[in-house]
């Protein structure tokens, strides 16, 4: 029974190795590059359109403007060669009070726009690994003191 | 009995407590009575063998239930493990709170289905209760830090029955195989880290107990009759979005004399097809039980099977 488990254990280890980056590829090339990044990046504005969990927290967002920087975000994060023009991310989200539960609720469905163009759920992972730091500058504590400092940054984006 | 109606209680009142916490400022109505189930898929974690958010045999640092930092969760298994000589089933609900605190109720059923002893058996009480304490599993991944959780579990061991069925009239409590007590409690802490980008999750857990086989014989023992400290390991990686495998150990004190408790160990397959309902399939090793008593010192291991239901 121990040897089976130390298999097993083996077995995960390196299907966990297996899933290191092959011949220096950038995270933005093993996606696909900008053609599947953008139709991730489509697919999620539509998804969320229609998320009652969040959808309200997009209502005065220009939805075109938000698809062209979050693209821009995540081609920096993956490597892609891009610069996000858009605001820091504590920034964007001061007066939203946003919640756990919402920041999550986005993440879902950015999964969920990754299933529909097809990328792996390894890669995914790896993207959501990249955006999950962020729930320190988007989830705040509830109500945000107006005129409140920002936090010293830490990474800013 | 009596006693077990009296944690029954005990359990419905924490569920009440746990909805208590509730934060009721900016929280939907609706969701302060259903929870939002604004966690990700899996971090709830599944229900241990003592009750508490986890694997099969190790907690996790993770906060048993879908409700997030704002909210709460709850749930409700049952789990049935099959040994060679050896039926355990092992069932309750559990509560968590704002991401923080989870409180559990569990209920064991043991019986010994082979060996000279078959007949026998055995039932135990558990109430668990864990804080979540520092760092966080999921955002946290561009650092090191785990999740830390402390947790404690009070075992009451409800007795032995039908003794005088297989050739031991009059045992009616593992005090007469030798343990010191009938009751007592684990600590552990637990530390998780979900690798996301590897698609890993690796969980170290440090128990501090006197437990014999989970408590199902009692605690301390003629060996030993003080606490040690045992180290616990889960690994698991994530197939899908809702879908692990891995792997625990979990090691244990040997207490009795007529007990050659050894580490256990288990691989499982965890499925979350939605927030609502999880299933966990392992494969178990106990190692051997009570075998200087019934002769038969053949590792006792099989399925695991758990189910739970929950928000």
């Amino acid at each position: 029974m121990l040897s089976r488990m130390i298999s097993l254990v083996g077995c995960v280890l390196f299907a966990a190795a297996a899933s290191a980056a092959p011949g220096g590829l950038t995270l933005y090339e093993r996606i696909g590059g900008e053609a599947k990044l953008r139709a991730t990046v489509h697919e999620f504005v539509l998804i969320m359109e229609s998320d009652d969990r969040i959808n309200f927290t997009f209502a005065n967002t220009d939805l075109k403007k938000f698809e062209q920087l979050l693209y821009e975000q995540l081609c920096e994060l993956t490597d892609g060669g891009c610069k996000y023009t858009g605001r820091d991310m504590y920034t964007s989200h001061a007066k939203l009070n946003i919640t756990n539960a919402q920041f999550n609720a986005l993440a879902e469905d950015l999964y969920l726009a990754f299933d529909r163009v097809h990328v792996p759920y390894r890669l995914q992972n790896k993207v959501v690994a990249l955006l999950a730091p962020m729930q320190r500058d988007v989830v705040k504590p509830h109500p945000v003191p107006q005129g409140s400092a920002p936090p010293a940054r830490r990474n800013a984006r | 009995m009596e006693r077990a109606r009296v944690l029954r209680a005990v359990a419905f009142t924490s569920c009440i407590l746990g909805s208590g916490l509730l934060r009721m400022s900016d929280a939907t109505a609706d969701s302060q009575f259903t929870g939002d189930e604004g966690k990700f898929l899996l971090t709830a974690g599944f229900s241990d063998l003592e009750g508490a958010g986890g694997g099969g045999l190790v907690p996790l640092a993770l906060i048993s239930g879908y409700g997030s930092s704002d909210s709460w969760g709850a749930n409700a298994h049952f789990t049935n493990i099959q040994l060679h000589d050896f039926q355990l089933r092992a069932y309750g609900v559990a509560v968590g709170a704002l991401d923080r605190v989870e409180l559990s109720y569990t209920r064991h059923e043991f019986d010994i289905t082979g060996t000279p002893l078959d007949g026998l058996g055995v039932t135990q009480d558990i109430l668990g209760v864990k804080v979540k304490l520092a760092g966080d599993a999921v955002y946290t991944q561009d650092g090191w830090i785990p999740q830390l959780a402390v947790g404690a579990e009070y075992q009451k061991n409800e007795g032995i029955s039908d003794g005088g069925a297989v050739g031991l009239p009059g045992v009616v409590n593992p005090t007469q195989l030798g343990a010191k007590a009938e009751h007592g409690t684990d600590y552990y802490l637990a530390a998780t880290k979900i690798f996301l980008a590897e698609s890993l999750v690796v969980n170290a857990a440090l128990r501090y107990t006197k437990a014999n086989e989970f408590g199902l014989l009692g605690f301390g023992g003629d060996l030993k009759n003080t606490y040690s400290l045992k180290p616990e390991g889960t690994l698991a990686y994530l197939l899908t979005r809702n879908l692990a495998v891995g792997a625990e150990i979990r090691t244990r004190p040997h207490n009795l004399s007529v007990d050659d408790e050894t580490s256990a160990y288990d691989a499982f397959l965890a499925w979350t097809p939605t927030k609502n309902i999880s299933l966990v399939a392992a494969y178990l090793n106990l190692g051997p039980i009570l075998g200087p008593v019934t002769g038969i010192t053949r590792r006792q291991d099989g399925p695991y099977l758990s189910i739970q239901a929950g928000f």
